[in-house]
């Protein structure tokens, strides 16, 4: 698989996580790794501070400096580099760096204090989120940590919904499971309207018969060839469903992005949102459509 | 192999500094923008509100002489800021330009005056900012007095100028984004304030509703009138104060759009703005409430260390919250400028090796100088807390002492300009004034200021008239916190001498451009 991954990266817990995902997705996935340090540039940040070129070479020294850190803990049969940007906002940098590099997927980490394993979206991931026009992939807090960090992408998770947009993400996630020879797994999670004060028992029938239903449409779309464990996830809500859910170290979630966002860029809907706080394993959202040809990105 | 390869770069330059795309010139400045960075650094309706009453006091009715010569070093000066600044951008500036001119010790102690200064400044300000406050509370709840008065309450004015403190590093210490188009309504507003303020200060005066009318006078504008060497000296060394900040618009070069033009006119236009308001207003409050010492008058000592504060309610009427709201966002916006200067040559200090290491740390998170910001605040903190209970006029002894420490660090970079450039004095016609002429100039009289005024301070009277054992207060802040600065200075190069015998910042002179 050609591309390249780009990882939003800085000196602390959550830039190491991001970067040990970034390693594990360029390693298994084999493409190139780029690591990013976004800073803010000079004269941007507020108009009331007199930019200083002077301070801007030395933060930026003080970036190459982490950076050459940082790659040295990158295993040597990955192809990598390291890149010093200046950006409005991390977010805004990391995009930009992604179109670039024209990479198949950003990665940045869980923010600070977030609950060891767990994801915890801080303000670049949100941001990110909302205006990405790549896959973004979250590390949760603690993943430079685990042990999980050097195991090699076994499965690959598609949470599918009807939605449009299912069909980028259903393909995207056989393109990945197909690089990195990991298993690929379906599930459904797809939240739906019930009219207030049905019965639980209803609720239940209702809810996996959707889900079966969304299943089978899914199967039914896998390219010949492709083999899919399929699995519906029962629970009382969409947390509750994923903490059911068996999760392989080495797995990876695939989500779409929500059908508020602006085509060909990212949204994280309620229920991509809902798992996230449950998720032990990296998630990646998906922008609904896909921008096949680079012509008709605006540049 | 992988040994080798470890031990080597890997293939294919790893790490690149570059500027995507659309970097290039993204970061650069207007000339507007110059103008608002100039006028949010020198915040003139907080400046002007600390330094007016000082300097009446010192001069009476000249003060608009002492505006318009307290320009001159000032202005000579910031020539050689910026021939210094195009030939070695630093983040140290007067650090490192004076320790590659004069050596590591000189250099120390310029960056440390810097240091001392912007430290004096911070509590200054945030002591400026809590009475403000609470007058704008007062104005607004139309309460006469009584919530203002608790802004002179010592335990609730440090307790909440703590939290102004800790407001305003936390806003630095994550350098928090406030847009250009914020900046250019806070500077409009606090002009467009200022200029009602003294305009209507002139209506009242014409009205006969003046607390001490007193017609304007062709001898308010002649220095010589002020009758005593000593007055104009100490006038000089405030006015020295209200320009301060002024200089980064002449500084910003490769910052600006157009290197070529746009620092000199912005610089231009700033001072313009800036000279014309301090006249109008400096007039206007003369003539409206006189140099007596009176309830509003000028002269008197209880109202002279923050004039806004007593004489806006007179003048503007209901009006009056207006000055408050306009002081307050001039300290609150030129609080993260102000914060930005120690802590940056704090940064190029550590980095040099001439303060331990742990001031040189960036924040991973935030790419700001986390550790100096932070020191820096701390310092302030307990300062002005000290402060607050030895002095009887705290804001007053403080931008004395403030306007000692400009004229110590100012004008040593200006010898520093002198002599770093002296195989190219004679280059060109320009050269031999904007490296020689000028900053020598400039430097004699800021040196001049300087000891005269820390002599004239040893006198108990000076200033506020506060004074420990019959020594004025102001002479022993400034004797202590040069004292102090070289103890630090020999603590450290006991420590950890490497920057101290030059092995960090050698001594430099650029050889003569000129082809024999």
């Amino acid at each position: 698989m050609s591309g390249a991954i780009v990882v939003g990266y800085t000196a602390t817990e959550s830039g190491a996580d991001a970067l040990a995902l970034g390693v594990r997705l360029a390693e298994s996935l084999h493409m190139r790794l780029h690591v990013v340090i976004v800073m803010p540039s000079e004269g941007r940040r507020s108009a009331a501070v007199p930019p200083e070129r002077a301070y801007e070479a030395h933060i930026r020294a003080q970036g190459q400096e982490w950076l050459r850190t940082a790659l040295e803990s990158v295993p040597h049969e990955i192809t990598r580099s390291g890149h010093v940007r200046f950006g409005e906002s991390f977010a805004s940098g990391l995009v930009a760096a992604g179109e670039e590099f024209g990479a198949r997927m950003i990665v940045v980490g869980a923010a600070n204090g977030s609950r060891l394993g767990r994801h915890r979206l801080g303000s670049v991931a949100t941001e990110l989120l909302h205006s990405s026009t790549i896959p973004v992939a979250l590390a949760p807090s603690g993943a430079a940590k685990t042990t999980a960090a050097n195991v090699p992408l076994s499965r690959v998770t598609a949470a599918i919904g009807t939605r449009e947009g299912a069909d980028v993400l259903l393909e995207e996630a056989v393109s990945l499971a197909a690089a990195s020879g990991g298993a690929l797994r379906l599930i459904s999670l797809v939240p739906f309207d019930v009219p207030p004060g049905l019965d639980t028992g209803a609720i239940t029938l209702v809810r996996n018969a959707h889900g079966d239903d969304v299943l089978t449409q899914a199967r039914a779309a896998l390219p010949e060839g492709v083999n899919a464990e399929i699995e519906r996830a029962s629970g009382e809500s969409v947390e509750d469903a994923v903490a059911h859910l068996p999760w392989q170290p080495g797995e990876v979630v695939l989500v779409g992005s929500s059908r508020l966002a602006q085509p060909r860029r990212l949204f994280l809907g309620s229920t991509a949102a809902k798992m996230l706080h449950e998720l032990p394993v990296p998630m990646i959202v998906v922008p609904r459509t896909r921008a096949h040809d680079r012509s008709d990105r605006g540049y | 192999m992988s040994n080798t390869s470890r031990a080597t770069a890997p293939e294919e330059a790893p790490v690149t500094g570059g500027i995507s795309r659309k970097g290039l010139s993204a970061g650069t400045v207007g000339l507007i923008g110059a103008v608002v960075i100039g006028i949010s650094c020198i915040a003139p309706a907080y400046t002007l509100t600390a330094a007016l009453g000082p300097t009446v006091s010192e001069v009476g009715f000249q003060v608009p002489a002492i505006i318009l010569v307290g320009f001159i070093p000032m202005l000579l000066v910031a020539f050689g800021y910026r021939e210094l600044n195009r030939s070695m951008p630093d983040s140290g500036t007067s650090f490192t330009w004076a320790a590659r001119a004069f050596g590591p010790w000189i250099g120390w102690m310029a960056g440390w005056g810097l240091i001392a200064a912007t430290i004096l400044v911070l509590s200054n300000l945030a002591g400026i900012a809590v009475e403000f406050l609470f007058l704008l509370i007062d104005q607004l709840a139309g309460s006469p007095g009584t919530i203002a008065a608790l802004a002179f309450n010592p335990f609730i004015n440090v307790f909440v100028c703590l939290l102004f403190m800790l407001g305003a590093t936390l806003v630095s210490y994550r350098d928090m984004q406030t847009t250009q188009k914020l900046q250019y309504v806070l500077v409009s507003f606090q002009l467009l304030v200022l200029l009602v303020f003294a305009i209507t200060a002139f209506v009242q005066v014409s009205q006969g509703n003046a607390f001490d009318a007193s017609p304007v006078e062709l001898s308010w504008f002649n220095p010589f009138a002020v009758g005593s060497v000593g007055a104009v000296v100490a006038g000089l060394s405030l006015s020295i104060f209200i320009f301060w900040g002024w200089d980064v618009t002449l500084t910003m070069n490769e910052e600006t759009k157009d290197p070529e033009k746009t620092p000199g006119r912005a610089a231009t236009l700033t001072v313009i703005t800036i000279v014309v308001l301090y006249l109008l207003l400096a007039i206007s409050l003369l003539s409206f409430a006189g140099i007596g010492e009176g309830e509003l008058g000028l002269g008197n000592p209880d109202i002279q260390s923050n004039v806004f504060f007593y004489l806006s309610g007179p003048i503007l009427g209901p009006l009056a919250f207006l000055v408050s709201l306009a002081v307050l966002t001039s300290s609150a916006s030129s609080l993260q400028s102000t914060f930005v200067s120690p802590a940056r040559t704090l940064l190029a200090m550590g980095h040099y090796g001439a303060l331990p290491k742990q001031f040189a740390q960036v924040s991973p998170r935030f790419f700001t100088p986390g550790y100096a910001t932070i020191a820096a605040s701390i310092v302030a903190s307990a300062f002005y807390a000290i402060m607050r209970f030895i002095s009887e006029d705290v804001l007053w002894d403080t931008i004395t002492a403030l306007g000692m420490m400009i004229c110590f660090y100012y004008g040593i970079t200006a010898f520093a300009c002198v002599w770093y450039f002296r195989k190219q004095w004679f280059d060109s016609i320009r050269m031999v004034f904007f490296t020689l002429v000028f900053p020598l100039i400039g430097g004699i009289i800021l040196g001049a200021l300087f000891f005269m005024t820390l002599v004239d301070s040893m006198n108990p009277d000076y200033g506020s008239g506060s004074n420990i054992g019959g020594v004025g207060l102001v002479f022993i802040l400034g004797v202590t916190v040069i004292v102090l600065g070289i103890v630090i200075m020999i603590w450290q190069a006991v420590r950890s001498p490497a920057f101290f015998r030059g092995e960090t910042l050698s001594l430099d002179a650029p050889p003569s451009l000129k082809r024999r």
